[in-house]
């Protein structure tokens, strides 16, 4: 059986027996009663200590779009065509993110959830994996 | 911060174009197309401030031998798509801080085409040192970000595609008035037009993307006593830089820290405050402005958070043409980042130029009539944004 990696370290728990869905890792400011993602060095209002809080698996979709093509102007580059997203929180926190999908299946508002959206493999075979979202299916 | 007597005495493009063209012949055509404009030799010039960020770090200070060795302080100026704006924000702080009595910014930035052939750095690169590693964190394909905000004001206020695009061809269409812009449609470019190039990401097609290609611009800043010698000899009339205001992003609730390409929209509106306030007008003052339109949502947005109208009213200004030249309050005028193109360090320069231009009422073509005030505004990735005010005195 394959196993998932995170790509980076970081940014995301791996689901585990406890959690079947990966979750972000943020930062909670005390001070301000705010949570932020990525994690950050320090409360950008207060600037008192941060410390490291998973965050919610569901959210709800800010905005989206469908990049078709790498071409910016004249630019050109590869990739496929995929989906880029912004995610609200419950905590306040909006995530910039990869949308699994494609164009047509997102409204802004609908409800999202967490998932692993594989990269690459390493020299062992292992599944790096980063996070991103997909809309919310019967089930979840 | 308000300025006191600062004044640009000169300016000075190279055509901004996708051809591979030395960056070491556009800086050097720029600047001294700036001089001559000023009537003025380099030695009279205290300070360079160079803008650049394609080329080597000594680049900027090995350029400035071609205008001569004079002993002038040279600076490499880096700020993303605000490098032009910061440059010029940096010689117009030091004629206004006393500490040189004439200051030169100068932009230039190598084409991709000219990239590919010499290498560089390219946009956004080197940003993997940040982080020891590609990461999740790299800045955004802009025309995946932009799109984010053109869905989302899609969503609130019902703008429509065809706004979008008629942005986009009003630009297309100054351009065709300007001789140093990058795009130079041989025909009136229309919305079906626009909307019918590529999709590159939904909203966006490939004819509501900025430009990217090479070039270079240049403004002279002097004292009031040099402006007045100079527009004794010139017969240019005074232009007077009121203000110049650089902000970084402050929090906001959902503020987006992954990835940014610039940061909340209410950067501009905080920025433009304090500009209207230093500078002792508000935007019923101004006759014209430049935005950083890198897509035709950001020009949209801009006209509300630049106070131009209300906030959700800027779709209607779009369909009044009150933007365009001949309108209430042009934008862009000439073809700004979509039709003038965006080659980075010269960007910001180049809306200097064009405002210098019309100030003096010697924009040819696409003259705005009776132009006193401008304001030119640009955002710089990561991100910041500065305004300045510019007054024919």
């Amino acid at each position: 059986m394959t196993t998932k990696l995170a790509l980076e370290d970081g940014y995301f728990h791996l689901p585990d027996a406890e959690h079947p869905r990966p979750r972000l890792i943020g930062s909670y400011s005390a001070d301000a009663d705010e949570h932020f993602f990525p994690r950050r060095k320090r409360c950008p209002i207060t600037f008192g200590p941060v410390e490291d809080r998973p965050l919610s698996t569901e959210g709800v979709l800010y905005s989206w779009t469908w990049l078709q093509t790498m071409k910016y102007g004249t630019m050109t580059g590869g990739g496929e065509p995929h989906g880029i997203g912004q995610v609200d929180l419950p905590e306040g926190v909006r995530v910039q993110t990869r949308l699994l999908g494609a164009m047509g299946d997102w409204e802004i508002g609908m409800p999202m959830v967490l998932d692993l959206l594989p990269v690459t493999t390493d020299d062992d075979g292992n599944e790096l994996c980063t996070y991103c979202f997909r809309a919310k299916r019967e089930g979840d | 911060m308000a300025l006191d007597d600062v004044y640009v005495i000169g300016v000075g493009m190279h055509r901004i174009s996708g051809e591979p063209i030395p960056v070491r012949d556009m800086a050097y055509e720029a600047g001294v197309n700036a001089l001559r404009d000023a009537g003025i030799e380099f030695d009279a010039v205290e300070s360079l401030y160079n803008g650049y960020i394609t080329g080597a770090p000594m680049m900027g200070v090995t350029l400035a031998k071609d205008f001569g060795l004079t002993g002038a302080s040279v600076t490499h100026v880096e700020n993303a798509s605000a490098t032009g704006s910061s440059a010029f924000r940096e010689a117009a702080l030091s004629v206004g801080g006393g500490h040189a009595r004439c200051a030169m910014a100068l932009g230039f930035d190598a084409s991709p085409a000219a990239m590919m052939q010499g290498g560089g750095r390219g946009m956004g690169g080197g940003f993997a040192s940040m982080f020891g590693r590609p990461s999740v964190e790299s800045v955004l394909l802009p025309a995946a970000f932009f799109a984010l905000w053109a869905v989302r004001r899609m969503h609130e206020a019902g703008t429509t595609v065809e706004t979008y695009a008629a942005i986009a061809a009003k630009n297309w269409n100054h351009a065709r008035l300007n001789p140093y812009a990058q795009r130079q449609a041989d025909h009136d470019v229309t919305v079906e037009e626009v909307l019918a190039s590529t999709m590159i990401a939904y909203p966006h097609t490939s004819m509501m993307a900025a430009a990217v290609g090479g070039g270079a611009a240049c403004a002279i800043v002097a004292d009031r006593a040099m402006a007045e010698q100079v527009r004794d000899a010139t017969g240019h009339p005074l232009v007077r830089v009121l203000t110049s205001q650089l902000q970084s992003e402050r929090y906001t609730p959902g503020h987006v820290f992954m990835g940014a390409v610039v940061g909340p929209p209410e950067l501009t509106r905080s920025t433009s405050t304090a500009a209207y306030e230093a500078a002792g007008v508000g935007p019923a003052d101004l006759d014209l402005v430049h935005v950083h339109d890198a897509f035709p949502v950001e020009e949209l947005l801009y006209y509300e958070l630049l106070g131009i109208c209300g906030d959700g009213e800027g779709d209607k200004l779009v369909a009044e043409g009150a933007t365009s030249i001949g309108g209430r309050i042009p934008f862009s005028t000439d073809g700004g980042l979509i039709g003038r193109g965006h080659p980075v360090g010269p960007t910001g320069l180049a809306q200097i130029w064009d405002t210098v231009q019309q100030l003096r009422g010697e924009a040819g073509a696409r003259q705005v009539e009776g132009a006193r005030t401008g304001l030119a505004h640009m955002m710089g990735a990561g991100s910041v944004c500065v305004i300045h005010i510019l007054q024919r005195a």
